[in-house]
């Protein structure tokens, strides 16, 4: 085979994409109003599929932190955290980000998808196993990958899976790093952390979270899911992003353990990158005060959610997971999704369409990312907009049995 | 007294857990490659795979995907890490 020759069928299935009328995978959003209204092909679309919880992108608070430290401290950084690159800024920041999360020490980088990268290659190395659950991102495979460690993937959301895999390797003497995910991004699932946490400790295995679609969401301080479950302080090293809940772009590391500040020293994604740029800094630092100081928001993020939720749960459209800021609409399959997609974006609103293999279970997913910056009017929009594309198809039998609820098909 | 499974019959309960992927209904053999022959996307092949380990009882690492290009790979994995029993 060539070395391009993989890429063979691509063309055919993006013309088959194509025929629906937009590209649901490169949208041009021309211009951004808010945080839930922009502008699309000179048409006014809500935003339904930008994870961005709390709605912060366009707080005037955050919005003047940035701009005072991109006039202080200039466009960029121009250099890595281990060279040029530290400035106060990122010192603060990673205190502040610490400090909010309850932990002893945190590591800064400068995307989401760099954290998970950086800290499990810079946790495992060959000799040590690292158990995922199925369902985890593509950066955290990527950087079991990148660790050389041994991956082992179990069911997703399976605490009895996993035990059963860690109880077969007892005796191996192998270190075992278990990875989780908090809110998962596709079905707007969450783990049993509880769970997880027993089989951890039957096993002295280590317990890795990644909080990036739940900080900000769960918690007294927003801290994500552990810490709505009572089990922070069980959870050995939870990740998180800038980029949902905090409105701007970098990830973190969170951890007790007190060899942890010395992974700078190691992990590739932190040392051999440029830093975060100042103004990004000012960002998220406001970002940070605001959920600690407006736990309100939090508030209407599920009141929002809890809406959307139960106006498509009435109008009989299957839904992948109970209420939570995602929620998906499980589609028949790929090509109705592609077209009702279009057809809800011409209604006005963007969702974002998911398809195999970017997609658990190969399901075609409608997504939506609920925000504390839609107004109930705007929910009841993109509420109504599924409603006209999609009806109940009673001859469609996902799991019918067991919810009562049908999945969609277009009219 | 644990008697091993052989091949053939890892085999034939291999190709038993593709059938639902074979829309084509081609003819599987030891030879037939998983991803390029079945067209079966790399998500799903990580779902078949723990179908098998659930049968038999075992982990096979993703490290070993690479490796494991044809249904005789997979049944050669799944007797290496001494599932077939």
């Amino acid at each position: 085979m060539g070395l391009l020759d993989k890429y063979s069928a691509f063309p055919e299935r993006h013309k088959t994409i194509l025929q629906g009328g937009h590209d649901p995978f490169n949208v041009t959003i021309d211009q951004v109003k808010s945080a839930t209204e922009v502008v699309i092909n000179g048409r006014d679309v809500i935003m339904a599929g930008s994870n961005n919880y709390l709605g912060l992108t366009f707080d005037p608070d955050c919005i003047e932190a940035g701009r005072q430290a991109l006039a202080t401290h200039g466009t960029g950084t121009t250099g890595s955290r281990i060279a040029n690159g530290t400035y106060s800024g990122h010192q603060s920041l990673e205190n502040n980000i610490a400090k909010m999360m309850g932990c002893a020490s945190a590591l800064v980088y400068p995307s989401g998808y760099q954290a998970n990268l950086g800290v499990i290659a810079a946790l495992a190395m060959k000799g040590d196993t690292i158990l995922i659950d199925a369902d985890c991102h593509a950066c955290i495979y990527d950087g079991c990958l990148m660790s050389g460690a041994t991956i082992v993937r179990f069911r997703h959301n399976s605490p009895e899976d996993l035990d059963r895999r860690l109880q077969n390797m007892d005796g191996e003497g192998s270190n075992k790093l278990i990875i989780v995910e908090g809110l998962y991004s596709m079905f707007g699932d969450i783990a049993p952390l509880k769970e997880f946490v027993e089989v951890k400790k039957k096993h002295g295995a280590f317990l890795y979270v990644d909080e990036a679609h739940s900080l900000g969401v769960f918690g007294d301080h927003g801290r994500g899911l552990a810490e709505q479950e009572g089990v922070s302080q069980d959870v050995d090293f939870i990740v998180g992003t800038f980029s949902k809940s905090l409105g701007s772009i970098g990830g973190f590391c969170v951890s007790n353990h007190a060899e942890f500040p010395y992974m700078k020293f190691t992990s590739r994604p932190y040392m051999f990158t440029a830093s975060i740029s100042p103004a990004t800094i000012g960002t998220v630092n406001a970002a940070i005060e605001k959920i600690e100081k407006h736990p309100e928001l939090r508030e209407k993020l599920w009141s929002n959610a809890k809406r959307l939720h139960e106006g498509l749960q009435a109008a009989g459209l299957k839904l992948s997971a109970p209420a939570s800021p995602i929620v998906s609409v499980e589609m028949s399959d790929e090509e109705h999704a592609i077209a009702s997609w279009n057809r809800i974006l011409n209604e006005g609103v963007y969702v974002n369409l998911a398809i195999p293999p970017g997609t658990p279970n190969s399901k075609s997913l409608l997504r939506s990312s609920i925000s504390a910056a839609h107004t109930t009017a705007q929910i009841d929009q993109i509420t109504a907009a599924f409603k006209k594309v999609l009806r109940p198809n009673p001859d469609s039998h996902i799991d019918a049995p067991q919810t009562g609820l049908v999945s969609a098909t277009p009219e | 007294m644990v008697t091993q499974e052989t091949d053939d019959l890892v085999f034939h309960k291999t190709c038993d857990l593709l059938k639902p992927y074979n829309k084509k209904n081609i003819a599987l053999t030891m030879d037939t490659d998983i991803a390029t022959e079945l067209e079966i996307d790399s998500v799903a092949i990580l779902d078949l795979i723990m179908e098998i380990e659930d049968i038999y009882g075992i982990s096979i690492p993703m490290n070993l995907m690479a490796d494991i290009r044809t249904i005789g790979n997979l049944v050669r994995a799944i007797h290496d890490l001494g599932g077939n029993k």
